[in-house]
């Protein structure tokens, strides 16, 4: 159990220290309120949209195929360190990896979610 | 290294039934745009499947052996399963060809079929694994296609709620697991069921408060999966909602494959725990009978009434694990492949039947207008009860003996009565069949391949239950 007491000391002092600061920014500072400060949302300017606002779900997409192609690439960087090592054998998991991701693209591509109308 | 690399790709051999699936599932998603209709999706994912099954059979090597870095296993428990989820896999994507059903009900047919696939390839992976993280892998792979199967009808309503119902719960459950795992790694230093095991008996099993949270935790996760009680609450939204093909494969595979998974770890990985364990798995399978017999005599939406009987199902296939040997493992195996028919028969019945079979008035006088449909879903419904001579009795029969025989005599007196109770229910079913005059005009014809499913788990049902011993030499427990 004695392994986790260093997890609970540093619990506590982040929890502490950052408690800390709020009190002492909260009893310590300077006040000096106006209406545009007291407004929190798109601080400083005039809100020109709701915050409850609608985005088009076709950001939802992009975002989607933004991963598929983020896995990729964090797969790459490591696998091109070792490629030596890996030879053949490795080129070919890759390939296998790349060519089953590329079917989702081409799922997504056949479907429809790369037309922005 | 390419030392590694040469023994991963021998590896290959010991996961043919899956990479089957997975090719399938990929060439359906390919062909999306060509097979909108008709039934080639559902053709493709049969044939995959019955490739699966002979493939476990044939191809995998019949001794056991472990391969990718000790985390998969192929022994006599692993081909069990894999055969009994891909023959869970068949009988569904013949149940889902539905001609009956109108244009804008029907479901995109590739993406359908591909996430059956790849769900059974995560139950695949969940059976044959020896290591807590590939659990975790192959039972999310399983859950997060299960998700969008049961929501898989865009435009319906009820699909949505329960997809985003099941969808809550599930990533909760999930979480618990993860958080055993993790807990686990903790004192053990490592995933592996080997090294757990071998780490717990060093620990000394008896009152520690951070095992029984462990403890807690993973069979809390995996009772998920199985929908046992207390973690029940998703089963009947999600069955009630999702299409009764989907509904099938839930009760069906998903539930095969958290038992393959539960009777695994419970043997292997956690066994030292025994005495601990068998209390927690004798309260799950208590609950779940009780709660589930009991609220099941309140249903009366067909698809509803299964989840519940599913429920009650869960509790009594937990009751062959809580011995923690191999003979009481091989009981619940008994019970699950036995359980998968008559289950995936009753909801075959029930898609036969259309729209009329979504309730329970749709049953009247059902034998007089289509008597073979009524003597098949006697036949099923006599299962599930555990009426002899069918299979329902003969895995009731060995799950209960097992309790006994571990002493827990209390909970096995407990089981044969709420079995009466539950039995109250089926009945009622057959009563409005049988003895009520019917009042809504004959259901349309069903498909052939509807009729074929039937067929195959009649026989099963039948043929388990007259001659039980046929099945002894396959439930090697690991």
């Amino acid at each position: 159990m004695n392994e986790y007491v260093g997890i609970a000391v540093s619990l506590v002092l982040a929890a502490g220290i950052t408690g800390m600061l709020v009190l002492l920014g909260s009893t310590l500072g300077k006040k000096n309120p106006s209406a545009v400060k007291l407004s929190p949302f798109e601080c400083g300017t005039d809100p020109f949209s709701r915050p409850t606002g609608r985005l088009v779900v076709k950001f939802y997409l992009t975002a989607i195929l933004f991963i598929l192609f983020d896995v990729e690439l964090i797969f790459l960087y490591p696998w091109a360190v070792v490629y030596r090592t890996l030879g053949f054998v490795g080129l070919v998991e890759m390939g296998v990896f790349l060519g089953v991701l590329m079917v989702g693209f081409v799922y997504a591509w056949a479907n429809g979610a790369l037309d922005w109308k | 290294m390419n030392d590694m690399s040469r023994i991963v790709v021998s590896d290959l051999a010991l996961i043919i039934p899956e990479l089957i699936l997975i090719s399938a599932a990929l060439a359906l998603i390919l062909l999306t745009p060509r097979i909108r209709r008709g039934p080639a999706a559902a053709v493709g994912t049969v044939f995959a499947a019955l490739a699966a099954v002979l493939a476990s059979f044939w191809i995998l090597p019949s001794e056991t052996q472990t391969g990718f870095a000790g985390m998969i296993i192929q022994d006599g428990y692993s081909r069990f399963f894999k055969v009994l989820i891909a023959a869970a896999l068949a009988l569904t994507a013949l149940l889902s060809i539905n001609s009956s059903e109108g244009a804008e009900n029907e479901a995109p047919n590739g993406e359908y079929h591909a996430l059956l696939l790849l769900a059974s390839t995560g139950m695949m992976l969940a059976v044959s694994t020896v290591d807590l993280l590939t659990l975790y892998l192959g039972l999310e792979l399983m859950t997060v296609c299960s998700y969008i199967l049961v929501g898989i009808h865009v435009q319906r309503r009820t699909s949505n709620e329960a997809a985003v119902k099941y969808f809550l719960v599930a990533s909760f459950a999930s979480a618990l697991l993860l958080y055993g795992i993790s807990l686990t790694y903790g004192f053990a230093g490592g995933t592996g069921f080997v090294i757990v095991a071998s780490a717990l008996s060093e620990y000394g099993s008896d009152r520690n408060p951070l095992l029984l949270a462990t403890l807690l935790l993973v069979l809390g996760g995996l009772a998920f999966k199985i929908a046992a009680v207390p973690f029940h609450s998703w089963a009947p939204d999600a069955y009630q909602g999702a299409s009764a093909p989907v509904a099938a494969f839930l009760a069906a595979g998903s539930k095969a494959a958290g038992l393959g998974a539960l009777g695994r770890i419970t043997l292997v990985a956690y066994g030292p725990t025994v005495e601990v364990l068998s209390v927690l798995l004798a309260g799950l399978a208590a609950l779940s009978i009780v709660v589930g017999s009991i609220t099941l005599l309140a249903q009366t939406d067909m698809k509803r009434l299964l989840a519940y009987s599913s429920i009650a199902h869960a509790g009594f296939a937990v009751l062959g694990l809580i011995a923690g040997t191999p003979e009481g493992t091989s009981t619940t195996m008994t019970y699950a492949f036995f359980y998968v028919f008559m289950t995936l028969g009753a909801f075959g019945v029930v898609v036969a039947l259309g729209e009329r079979g979504a309730t329970l008035d749709g049953y009247r006088g059902l034998a007089a207008q289509r008597p073979l449909a009524a003597a098949l879903m006697l036949l099923f419904l006599l299962s599930l009860t555990g009426f002899p001579p069918t299979a329902g009795f003969v895995a009731k029969f060995v799950v209960i003996l097992s309790a006994v025989q571990a002493g827990y005599t209390v909970l096995a007196v407990l089981a044969v009565a709420f079995s009466v109770v539950s039995a109250f229910v089926y009945m009622r079913v057959v009563v409005y069949m049988f003895m009520r005059e019917p009042q809504e005009p004959a259901p349309s014809r069903w498909p052939a391949t509807v009729s074929v499913a039937l067929a195959v788990t009649a026989l099963v049902t039948l043929i388990g239950g007259i001659v039980p011993a046929s099945l002894m030499s396959w439930t090697v427990s690991p």
